[in-house]
Formats: C-alpha cells, sequence, structure tokens
C-alpha cells in the first residue's frame, strides 16, 4: 500500500514539474532549442561518424559537431570522451573515424599504423588553477614543480598564497594516467620529476575543475578552454619577473608558456562525412567555434 | 518414440541453461587471466600483490597494488562499521518490535534504498556528502576514506538488514516464548535468545554486504580522491585512499590496449575477482550450511548448538567486547576526538559495573530506544537522498528535457536518447536473460535431485551473483568488444547486463518454482502427462508473477548500473537513437556520471537526469514489490 502511495507519489510530482517548467524556458538556451527542435529520429538516411579521446579536444568536437549537423540534419555525429591515449589507440585500431588527441603522437604509436594522418586543429594552453579563496595572485613553474612532485605540502610557504581559516595544506589535484594533459604537463612543467603519490587523480578537465572551485585548499591544472569564474587561473611568473596569465592572446604568440597543439587524427586522407566535418572545422567558421570554446585558433 | 526424444531435446536444452552460468564464470576468469597473465610474469606475483607504489604514469612505470588491496579493505571495514549497528538494529526492529503497520511502510523503504544506482549514491556524495565532510572536519578536501565509507554502508545497508531479517524471523517460535515464559523481558530475549539464535544467519548477512561493498565501483571512484596510497596513519580516516573497483574505473576507459598498464588493470580485476568470489563464497557456506543444520532435525540438534558456533559464543564473545570497544575507542582517538573516546569508555565501564543497579525495564528502555533510532536513521537517509535529488531536479524536468537531444556536451538540450538507449539495453538484457535464467531454475528444480551437478551449477550462479559489475564491464570489453570484435554496441551492452542479472532471475524463478505445491505436479503425472507438459501447463502459469518480479527486479537493477556498460556499449553524446545493435548509445547512469564528473556548469541538466534515473529505477523496483507483496497476500489467503 505504502509502495503504491511512494510511486504515486513521485509519478505525480514528475507531472506537476512537467507542466511548470513548461513555463520557465529560459533553463533551455535558446540555440539549443534550435538545434534539437525536432525530437530526434531514427532517420533512414542517417551518416554516422564517431570521434573519440582527450576531454581537451572534445568540447571543441562538440561544439563543431552540433554546429554541422544544425546544418546537415542528416549527419550523426557521436563524440566520445576517454583521454588521448583512447584516441590515438582506437585510431591504430580502426575503430573510430577521427581521434582526438591533446599530445603529441609518439613515434612507437606512428609505427603502429603507417597510415596515420595528423592534423593540428587548434592551440591550448594549460592553466594552473587554484580555488578563489586562495589569496595568492601569481606562480613561478618552479614552485609548479615543487608543488606537484610533494617537496611543497603547504600554501604557507610560498608567498602570497593562503587560504583564510585552514591549515593551508595543499590538496593536490591532477589527471589519470593516461591523460594527453597529464602527460603534457608531467613533460614541459614536472620534467622528469614524479608526481607526488598523493595527488587526486581525476579522469577529466571538469572533473578537475569542479574538484578545485570545491575545495579551497586545492591546486589543479586545465586547458584554458575549461576555465571559468569558479576557479583562478594563476599568471606565470618567469625567470625574468613578468608575468603571463593564460589566455588566449598568450598562447596565440607563445609567450605563455605550457602552451601546445590539439590534433585530430584519422586513418589516411579523410573522405566523405569525416573531410567535410574537418574542412568545416579548419574553416574560418569553425575555427570561429574553436575561439568561443575558449581554445586558440590556428594562426591561418 | 518421438514424444520421448523431444523429452530428451526439452531435457538437454533445460541442462544448457543450468550449465551455461558455470560457464560464464569459468569464461569472465578466463579472459580475466588472459589479459592479465602477463603483469604477473612481468612484475612478478609477490611484487604486484604487496609493492606499495601504483604510479602508471611515473617516468618508471609501477604497477604494485598492495596500497589499493588495503584501501578497498579499509574503506569495507568503515562501510561495515557504519552499517552492521544500523541495519542489525534495522533488522530488529522490523523483525521484533515493528507493529505491522510500520513494517508495511519500513520493509518497502530498506528494499527501494536497494534501487538507487550506485552513480547516484556517487553523485549525491560528491556533492553533499564531501563537501559536509570537508566543512565538518575542517579539512582541505572532502574526498576521503571516510566519504566513500559512509557511502558504501549505506549501499550495504538493504543487503544486511534483509538477510539478517529473514534470520531472526526464521528463530524458531518457542524459543521466544520459551524465553518469555520463564520471564525475561523482551528486550533480554532479544539480546540473550533470538540474536544469538540468527547469529550464523546474521554474520552471512554481514558478510554479503561486505561483498556488495568490495564490489560497488562508481560511488567509491567519485568520492574517495582516488589517490593510490596508504593512510598515515593507517586508522586516518579523513585521507583519501583508492580502491581496486576505483581505480578500473578511472583508468580502463583511457587506457591503450596491449599496454603494460592494460594488462596490469586485468591483473588488479583478477585480484579484486578472487577476494569477492572467496567472501561471497564463506557467506553461501554459512547459509547452506545453516540450512543443511536446521533440516536435519532441528529438535534434536539445532544450528544454535553447532560446535564452532558455540566456541564462538563461549570463548570469544566476552572478548570480542573488550576488542570492538578498544577498536572503536582507538579509531576515534585516532580522528583526534579523544573526548568521544573517552566517552565511549567511560559508558561501557559504567555499564558494566553499574548495569545491576538499573532497572531491566531501564536497560530495555534504552535498548529499544538504540533500536529506534536505527530505524529511523535508515529512513531519515533514504529521505535525504531521495529528497535532495528530487528538489533539484524537478525544476530541470521540462517537456523538452525529456524529448530532445542533448546539445553542448548534454548542459542544454534534453536526454531522450539516453532515456531510450537505457530503455534498449535492459529490454535487451532482459530478453536474453529470462530464458536462460527461467530455463536454468526450472532443470535446478524440476529435472534434477540435489547431486554434485546441481552443486557445480549453484555454486556457478552464486559466484556469478558476487561478482563486481565493474569485473562484467571489464570482461564484456576483453570478450565482446575486443575478442569477438562486436565494437562498443548496444548489443555488447544488452548481453553484458543480461549475464550481470542472470543469477538473480534464477533465484527468483526458482523460489516461485519451489512454492508450487508437488501435489499439482504428481496430479499431472498421474493424467500421464510427460514431464515437458507438467512444467508447461502445470508448473510455469502459477508460477509467473514470481518469475515477473524476479524479470523487473533485474530490469530496475541493470537500469542503473553504469559500471558494467561504461567500457562496453554508450557513447557520450549522439543525436540519432540507434538504428542497428551494433550501434553505441547513450544510457542514463553514464550520462550523469559525465555530467557530474567531466562536463562543468551543467547543473540544471545533471539534476534532472539524476531525477529521471531515480524516478526511472525506482518505479521499477516499486512494481515488482507491488507484484511481489500482491501474490503474497493472495497465498496467505
Amino acid at each position: 500500500m505504502v509502495t503504491v502511495c511512494l510511486a504515486a507519489l513521485l509519478i505525480v510530482s514528475m507531472l506537476v514539474a512537467g507542466c511548470t517548467s513548461n513555463g520557465t524556458t529560459t533553463t533551455v538556451p535558446a540555440t539549443a532549442t534550435q538545434a534539437g527542435s525536432s525530437a530526434p529520429t531514427t532517420a533512414a538516411q542517417t551518416e554516422t561518424l564517431t570521434l573519440t579521446g582527450s576531454t581537451t579536444v572534445l568540447p571543441i568536437a562538440q561544439a563543431v559537431a552540433d554546429a554541422y549537423m544544425q546544418a546537415h540534419p542528416e549527419a550523426n555525429i557521436q563524440v566520445s570522451g576517454g583521454g588521448s591515449g583512447v584516441g590515438i589507440q582506437a585510431i591504430i585500431n580502426k575503430k573510430v573515424d577521427i581521434g582526438m588527441s591533446s599530445a603529441d603522437v609518439s613515434a612507437a604509436q606512428k609505427a603502429q599504423d603507417s597510415d596515420m594522418n595528423i592534423i593540428t586543429i587548434a592551440h591550448d594552453g594549460i592553466a594552473i588553477v587554484v580555488n578563489p579563496a586562495n589569496t595568492i595572485q601569481d606562480i613561478s613553474l618552479a614552485q609548479v614543480k615543487q608543488i606537484y612532485s610533494g617537496n611543497t605540502t603547504s600554501w604557507s610557504s610560498i608567498s602570497g598564497a593562503g587560504i583564510a581559516n585552514s591549515n593551508n595544506q595543499i590538496v593536490l589535484v591532477g589527471r589519470d594516467s593516461s591523460s594527453g594533459t597529464r602527460s603534457y604537463f608531467d613533460s614541459s612543467v614536472m620534467q622528469g620529476a614524479n608526481d607526488s603519490l598523493s595527488m587526486h587523480e581525476d579522469n577529466s578537465n571538469g572533473a578537475v575543475l569542479q574538484e578545485v572551485a570545491q575545495t579551497p585548499n586545492a591546486i589543479g591544472y586545465i586547458s584554458i578552454g575549461y576555465l571559468t569564474s569558479d576557479v583562478k587561473a594563476l599568471p606565470i611568473e618567469l625567470a625574468n619577473g613578468t608575468l603571463i596569465a593564460p589566455t588566449v592572446a598568450t598562447v596565440k604568440d607563445k609567450t605563455y608558456p605550457i602552451h601546445r597543439d590539439l590534433y585530430m587524427i584519422t586513418n589516411g586522407q579523410p573522405t566523405g562525412l569525416a573531410k567535410d566535418y574537418l574542412d568545416f572545422l579548419l574553416s574560418p567558421d569553425g575555427q570561429k567555434i574553436v575561439v568561443a570554446q575558449g581554445y586558440v585558433a590556428l594562426n591561418s | 518414440m518421438v514424444s520421448r526424444l523431444k523429452e530428451r531435446f526439452v531435457r538437454s536444452v533445460f541442462f544448457f541453461t543450468a550449465f551455461f552460468a558455470v560457464i560464464v564464470v569459468a569464461f569472465i576468469l578466463l579472459f580475466l587471466l588472459r589479459d592479465g597473465y602477463s603483469i604477473f610474469e612481468t612484475v612478478g606475483v609477490v611484487n604486484f600483490l604487496f609493492g606499495p607504489t601504483w604510479a602508471p604514469a611515473s617516468v618508471a612505470p609501477s604497477y604494485e597494488i598492495s596500497a589499493l588491496i588495503i584501501g578497498t579493505l579499509l574503506v569495507t571495514l568503515g562501510a561495515m562499521l557504519f552499517a552492521v549497528p544500523l541495519s542489525i538494529g534495522c533488522a530488529i526492529y522490523i523483525s521484533e518490535l515493528a507493529s505491522p503497520r510500520i513494517k508495511s511502510i519500513l520493509k518497502p523503504a530498506t528494499e527501494l534504498l536497494a534501487g538507487i544506482p550506485s552513480v547516484v549514491y556517487g553523485f549525491f556524495g560528491l556533492i553533499v556528502l564531501s563537501t559536509f565532510i570537508r566543512i565538518t572536519f575542517n579539512i582541505p578536501s572532502g574526498q576521503t576514506w571516510l566519504a566513500g565509507s559512509i557511502l558504501l554502508g549505506v549501499m550495504a545497508l538493504p543487503t544486511i538488514i534483509s538477510v539478517s531479517e529473514d534470520a531472526i524471523s526464521s528463530v524458531p517460535c518457542e524459543y521466544r516464548e520459551g524465553s518469555l515464559a520463564v520471564g525475561a523481558t523482551r528486550w533480554q530475549t532479544i539480546s540473550r535468545v533470538i540474536v544469538p539464535g540468527a547469529l550464523s544467519g546474521i554474520a552471512a548477512a554481514i558478510i554479503l554486504g561486505i561483498g556488495r561493498a568490495i564490489g560497488e565501483t562508481m560511488a567509491v571512484l567519485m568520492v574517495t580522491g582516488n589517490t593510490a596510497i596508504i593512510p598515515s596513519p593507517i586508522w586516518n580516516v579523513l585521507s583519501p585512499v583508492r580502491t581496486l573497483t576505483g581505480t578500473l574505473g578511472i583508468e580502463m576507459g583511457d587506457v591503450a590496449i596491449g599496454s603494460e598498464h592494460y594488462h596490469a588493470l586485468f591483473g588488479v580485476a583478477v585480484v579484486l575477482l578472487v577476494i569477492t568470489l572467496i567472501i561471497n563464497m564463506s557467506a553461501v557456506s554459512i547459509l547452506s550450511y545453516l540450512r543443511d543444520g536446521r533440516s536435519a532435525g532441528r529438535a534434536k540438534r539445532s544450528w544454535l548448538h553447532l560446535p564452532a558456533l558455540s566456541l564462538i559464543r563461549e570463548k570469544l564473545i566476552p572478548y570480542s567486547r573488550i576488542a570492538i570497544l578498544a577498536l572503536i575507542a582507538l579509531l576515534f582517538l585516532a580522528a583526534g576526538f579523544w573526548e568521544v573516546a573517552l566517552v565511549v569508555v567511560l559508558a561501557a565501564a559504567a555499564w558494566h559495573y553499574g548495569r545491576n543497579m538499573i532497572s531491566r525495564r531501564h536497560i530495555e528502555l534504552f535498548a529499544f530506544g538504540c533500536i529506534v533510532a536505527a530505524a529511523v536513521a535508515v529512513l531519515a537517509i533514504l529521505a535525504i537522498i531521495l529528497g535532495y535529488i528530487i528538489i533539484n531536479g524537478l525544476p530541470a524536468i521540462s517537456w523538452n528535457f525529456l524529448t530532445q537531444g542533448p546539445s553542448d556536451l548534454g548542459r542544454s538540450g534534453g536526454i531522450f536518447p539516453a532515456i531510450v538507449g537505457t530503455l534498449y539495453l535492459v529490454t535487451g538484457a532482459i530478453l536474453i536473460a529470462l530464458p536462460l535464467g527461467v530455463g536454468a531454475a526450472v532443470y535446478l528444480v524440476e529435472y534434477t535431485r540435489e547431486g554434485r551437478v546441481t552443486k557445480l551449477i549453484r555454486t556457478g550462479v552464486d559466484l556469478l551473483n558476487g561478482t563486481p559489475s565493474i569485473v562484467f564491464g571489464l570482461f564484456g570489453f576483453a570478450f565482446l568488444v575486443i575478442f569477438l570484435d562486436i565494437g562498443v554496441s548496444l548489443l555488447a551492452g544488452m548481453i553484458t547486463l543480461a549475464l550481470m542479472v542472470l543469477p538473480t532471475v534464477i533465484r527468483t524463478t526458482e523460489e516461485s518454482l519451489k512454492n508450487i505445491p508437488h501435489s499439482l505436479r504428481e496430479g499431472s503425472f498421474a493424467l500421464g502427462a510427460t514431464q515437458w507438459q507438467t512444467i508447461k501447463n502445470v508448473v510455469i502459469p502459477p508460477a509467473i508473477p514470481g518469475i515477473v518480479t524476479g524479470a523487473i527486479l533485474s530490469i530496475g537493477r541493470a537500469a542503473g548500473e553504469t559500471a558494467p556498460i561504461m567500457f562496453v556499449a554508450v557513447v557520450f553524446s549522439t543525436r540519432f537513437l540507434p538504428t542497428s545493435l551494433f550501434q553505441p548509445v547513450m544510457a542514463l547512469p553514464y550520462h550523469l556520471f559525465i555530467l557530474s564528473t567531466n562536463v562543468p556548469g551543467s547543473s540544471t541538466n545533471k539534476y534532472g537526469t539524476a531525477l529521471v534515473l531515480l524516478m526511472l529505477v525506482v518505479a521499477f523496483y516499486a512494481v515488482a514489490i507491488l507484484i511481489r507483496n500482491h501474490y503474497a497476500k493472495k497465498a496467505r489467503g
């Protein structure tokens, strides 16, 4: 009897919600309603394109896919994450049409697939982020290395840093072991030193962002495309004392020290929908989307 | 002649379905070992198991898992410290104290708790619990061992409650009456007669709860910080930890196939599987010991007087009380609450020396107060989690949200493909699992007497039941996606989920077949019907409500699972519904996982997805509970 009541209550509450929020369409942005205005159908002539890999490249790939699909209703573009390692491996195993990577493809990986076709689609910077509650204003790469190797464990040993009402113990947040962002961070910032074992490992840029935003004592690193006001992106202090903030402009002119390229990879020259998609991405319109997502467009 | 052949054919088909569970278990072990074997060779079994450093991304990668094993054990231990008192209190309340009316609320409520998908627990833990812990204890990060233990404890509650409630209710009535007749209070009866009488059942319940906790992936992965260290000091519950399952969940999706790291993860899965198998086998053997002991003449030698148990009761219990007390006090002391530790010790001392001075009435009152508090706590937990998700999720629900495809990585747009994808997955899974499961149950109940073969099959089913869901995911990936080359697809997801729910289908069908009176079968045989005719026309029809209940419970379980499908069947986002079985789909639990961990700024849709998933699964469970209760009432007359 009680179960009936519970179930009924739940169903009724859902119905009520359905009715009330019909009025408040503000939850769905106008652009989105346009993009998905027709209910999804199993169209007979859909053409499917699959992309897998780096979560850094993912927002670009998805935004470009949304725009492309809006213009081409018959196209079905499926985008998955996983990490750069997965993207490259999926291309080697021919499991996916386009692999996404934020890491350079190693010689060993290239050797496994002679047809591999690597296309640079955008530039990116890796921002060092802390919680807005932290008073720190800037940081040097040497300090970052000390922090991530576990030698510096307290914010109080870094000048200007500190969190009110806390013990100032640093919470290290990093990426999982097959992330392209982590491998780039490890090679360019850590330069051979190992990450501290007490680092929390999250499996995407978004997860790092969320944990740093939620944790006053945290430090993390994410692609500049993911930056929001929930975290504080620290300018890097160079050896000569200049401060360089992680912005589109500083990544573009390569003054920001932790910058890299983002790639899409295909097996051989792309054809059909893959070619159309990549052409669109590399066109001025596509590169506008890259910029809109917070990344740096290719220099044309 | 033809009919004889047909009978034989039918029999062998049933035998095959029954043996299928054994084959699957063997296959899972084989395929995990196949991919995990090389790591045991390169690292060495001893180093792999006992070395401390798990660092696949380090300059010199290191694959040693003792920190992960210890993390798993610690999180489970903490979960049990939390769950065991609560659930035994709740079980005692349900079976001994509650009025039928309250019982009819509390029992379905605990069952609904079992229906909440683990990714929803994780989502709740990530957003609410870890922040709560961070602020309460004033520590840098709330992603801790404690958070994992509390979540796992809550998830283990329903299992422990339902099994120990069964054990308590099946203590013979004469015991209760005898005790009351010699003048014992109700509390003395419960604490000295009933609970000791149900001890082995409660032990099995706890072990099953441990098995459930150890095998859990998504919830733990989202709240423990995933730091591969051994807490220092070892009892520091506020340290981040990493479990075996969490390692698989976080790294498996990202690893290059065939690399050393890939093999190491399969090695981890083998270790995990072996641990859970040992735990579940011990629970199963305790339970079957209990059953056999009871049927073998309970008047003369009840299981209450098994030598091993009486040894435990007489020799160990007085010491174990002191040991448990010391452990609890030490834990509080270690966590920095020396005041609490002092109170615990003082209270225990006061109890020990002063209990004869307090009247039996007051002791009873106090004990019942604790028991009621446990039951209320369980209800409160359910209410908090449901309330949180419903309140935050309702504003997201709209017609567009339910009927449109996602856009902008799921931040806007709807979840229609995920809803349909989940429904496709569970439909396929149940279509595969139902014939196999019902067939296996029919073979076990109708065709055989207990013997070596049935024992093997039952063991297979029990093992399958105890296998962690993430291990099914790894098996599906290694066998279906890679080896059979089906690819990440709807079909692979359906098969993986089907294997996972198969034991539930077999068990519930078996139960309902056993409830069909023997006289019906004998009547049918007496009229000259063959075995198959009897099964088809006499045995199966009245068992259908039970079978349907099992099927719906399985659907609910399959719909909420993330770990088995995340490497096997799902895609981040797609606009269209799949047109063939070989395409991947979106699924609600995975979509929620992605939104809550990968996509910042998706809060409205995140809560909406959580609510829809919760509704869907809870609705399945509610329907199953309703059907069962309806027919249970009917059967009683």
